[in-house]
């Protein structure tokens, strides 16, 4: 034998282009990627077995550090599950300021996007405008929640906060300028011709694949599938918000760059319309302790795609078992698609293409082998 | 008389002008990127951090040098140096504060060429000798960067050399006073061409490929630290006083006086322009691919520089 035609390149768990410690391990034949092994779970934190020990009231708060960006995605998706396990109707004005809440973070999410996926490719100055523009929206959820990052504006039963009359106009403002951004950058990933080189044709996942892998969130409509919680379950307030699901047919990265600055325009429809319609009334109810014995699932649509969490409870005042399943961790197989075939140049920026989350993935199973299925954690 | 010779040679136009120049170029071109991007760049160190990189370069100085076990001993201390002193070498040949440079000889046009490839083979060999991954894919990148760029770099730079009848830099300068024109009014397609390529030869965006970061790291640099990361940053920005010092000198007039303004002033002012296009133009673009890069050095740089050669023997634009 002679020498082994391929070479193993590692990448990660710490590499410039990953900020998050996960490991890929790449087969390459020259300059291509011939094949990938994904290695998760660097960064389980034991947030599922938390949840168990803790009552549904302080859940919330573990639920929120699930994530840092999609922060009220995650408490959505648990008050969502643990109020219809109580049994509790949630205030429309809830709903439509829990639909602002939702909206406002895929905004800040995707252009937080935006800015990485340039700077991926080297565009470090689209990164920086899209990052400075970002501010505008972390300063508003600062006025309305009192945290730039951290929001805990849901909790079980409604919001914790109203949204005021002047706050609204403020937030119509700040969108005002914002909407014009977006439009400018919209206008540069279309127009600019590097960085369409650098995204067109790479990082390709074909509508069949894509559905046969369960990709989700933009990835999924980037290949031209109209998958979309929020449009095909809808919850919150979204059955009543008029929006278009968006879907790109390039199914390479720039489709997914088109798809997410262009949801980006969608999202500040749908905060304009749910300020203009906030319906009067109460904004919280209160929830009991404890919680009657059921099972149930809830979904939200996160920035990053389908968010979905499991609960289950035995009647007590804390969860018997609590499952979070986060959009990158859907996402991952289809990963592995698109990064065969490729030139090794291009894994930064396929990978950042999912928008990957990986610490929020990372979860960890114990499944007893020999008969009965193990208790899983 | 042997004294003002060595003042020259050590103190101005010399050596340590020309390193102050450097220092001042890297700040100009932080401070003009960051503001593209909407950014304030270096602040604090001197009046609008002007110091900064002097700062910098010092404070490199002053870290931990750390060896990797595999390297090539020898080369891996011998390269920093000679990345450094190579630039600072071939800037003896352009005039700076006169149209008559402190060394000029005939044929000095070539020497310059020749010192831009030694670079790149010095880079190459900064990675080879580091024994790392993220540093041999950068090194094999910038040398195949180097296939590229270097064709129509060398039959661009020719032009001027032609319509002057002299392949000496000085010569070029003196020419071009003589007539009272630019090269870059006979010649404007091969200054565009040499912009490109000197993009590439200082590795700026969006010819970065051989230190991507987001890719491979640092590139060919992910080992060096210390001592030898400033030794290699100045002589980056050495490297940067020799590009736009060549562009200014073949293409704007180079060193000339202009009324009471002396020449080591117009050529300050003319090189800082130039470094003020380099850094617009690596704020406005994305990072091209290898592939993609030498690709279109061969398909459409190529055949521009071979356009602007003819055009010279049929006695245009000299």
């Amino acid at each position: 034998m002679g020498y082994a035609s391929t070479v193993k390149v590692p990448f990660g768990p710490q590499h410039p282009a990953l900020k998050e410690p996960e490991h890929f391990l790449f087969e390459v034949d020259g300059d291509t990627v011939v094949g990938v092994t994904p290695r998760i779970g660097y960064v389980h934190r034991g947030i599922e077995k938390a949840l168990e020990l803790s009552t549904y009231g302080h859940g919330i708060y573990l639920a929120e550090r699930i994530c840092g960006i999609c922060t009220i995605a995650h408490t959505c998706c648990y008050a969502q599950a643990v109020e219809e396990l109580m049994g509790i109707d949630v205030p429309p004005r809830a709903n439509y300021i829990r639909t602002i809440m939702s909206e406002l973070e895929r905004l800040h999410s995707h252009s937080l996007w935006v800015g990485l996926v340039a700077h991926e490719a080297g565009f470090d100055t689209l990164f920086m405008y899209a990052w400075r523009d970002r501010e505008v929206i972390l300063n508003l959820f600062q006025e309305l929640t009192g945290g730039r990052v951290l929001h805990a504006i849901n909790t079980l039963g409604g919001v914790r906060r109203d949204i005021s009359p002047e706050m609204a106009d403020k937030v119509r403002r700040a969108l005002e300028h914002f909407e014009g951004r977006t439009k400018e950058y919209l206008r540069i990933v279309r127009t600019e011709p590097t960085f369409l080189r650098r995204t067109r044709d790479v990082g390709v996942l074909k509508p069949a694949d894509a559905a046969r892998l369960n990709a989700v969130g933009p990835t999924l409509r980037a290949s031209g599938i109209k998958g979309d919680v929020r449009r095909d379950d809808p919850y919150v307030a979204y059955d009543e918000m008029p929006f278009n699901v968006i879907t790109s047919d390039s199914c390479d990265v720039f489709g997914r760059t088109e798809v997410r600055t262009e949801e980006m325009m969608e999202s500040i429809g749908i905060i304009r319309h749910a300020l203009e319609h906030l319906p009067e009334g109460v904004f919280r109810v209160r929830a009991p302790r404890n919680v009657p014995a059921g099972e149930c699932v809830s979904r939200v649509e996160a920035p990053r795609g389908e968010d979905m969490h499991y609960a289950r409870s035995n009647g007590t005042a804390k969860p018997d078992r609590y499952k979070v399943r986060a959009p990158t961790l859907a996402n991952i197989p289809a990963l592995c698609k698109m990064l065969v075939g490729i030139h090794v140049a291009d894994i930064p920026i396929i990978l950042a293409g999912i928008d990957p989350c990986f610490s929020c993935m990372d979860r960890m199973v114990f499944v007893r082998s020999g008969g009965s299925t193990g208790r899983a954690r | 008389m042997v004294a003002y010779e060595i003042f020259q040679l050590v103190v101005f136009p010399g050596a340590l002008f020309v390193i102050c120049l450097a220092f001042l170029y890297e700040w100009v071109d932080r401070k003009l990127f960051a503001r593209v991007q909407g950014r304030y760049g270096p602040l604090y160190t001197g009046p609008a951090g002007i110091l900064q990189p002097v700062a910098d370069f010092l404070k490199l100085l002053s870290k931990e040098d750390i060896v990797p076990r595999a390297c090539d001993a020898n080369l891996f201390f011998a390269v920093p140096v000679m990345y450094a002193a190579l630039p600072l070498t071939a800037l003896f040949i352009m005039p700076i504060a006169a149209p008559e440079a402190l060394v000029s000889f005939e044929g000095d046009l070539i020497f310059i060429l020749f010192s831009f490839g030694l670079m790149t083979l010095l880079i190459f060999l900064a990675g080879w000798s580091s024994m790392s991954r993220f540093s041999a894919i950068g090194s094999v990148r910038s040398a195949l960067q180097m296939l590229s760029y270097e064709i129509p770099l060398g039959l661009v730079l020719v032009c001027p050399a032609i319509a002057a009848r002299s392949l000496s830099v000085s010569g070029i300068v003196q020419w071009q006073a003589a007539n009272a024109t630019w090269g870059a009014a006979l010649q404007p397609i091969g200054l565009a061409v040499v912009m490109v390529c000197m993009l590439a030869e200082l590795e700026l965006v969006p010819f970065d490929i051989p230190e991507a970061e987001t890719e491979i790291v640092a590139g060919w640099r992910t080992e060096f630290t210390g001592r030898r990361l400033a030794l290699f940053r100045m002589g980056r920005d050495l490297e940067i006083v020799l590009v736009s010092a060549l562009v200014v000198s073949l293409y704007l007039g180079g060193a000339q006086q202009l009324w009471l303004v002396p020449a080591a002033a117009m050529f300050v002012i003319k090189t800082a322009a130039v470094v003020a296009v380099f850094s617009f133009a690596r704020a406005l673009f994305a990072r091209f691919r290898i592939d993609q890069m030498i690709a279109g050095m061969w398909k459409y740089l190529l055949p521009i520089a071979v356009a602007q050669v003819v055009l010279v023997q049929m006695g245009l634009g000299a």
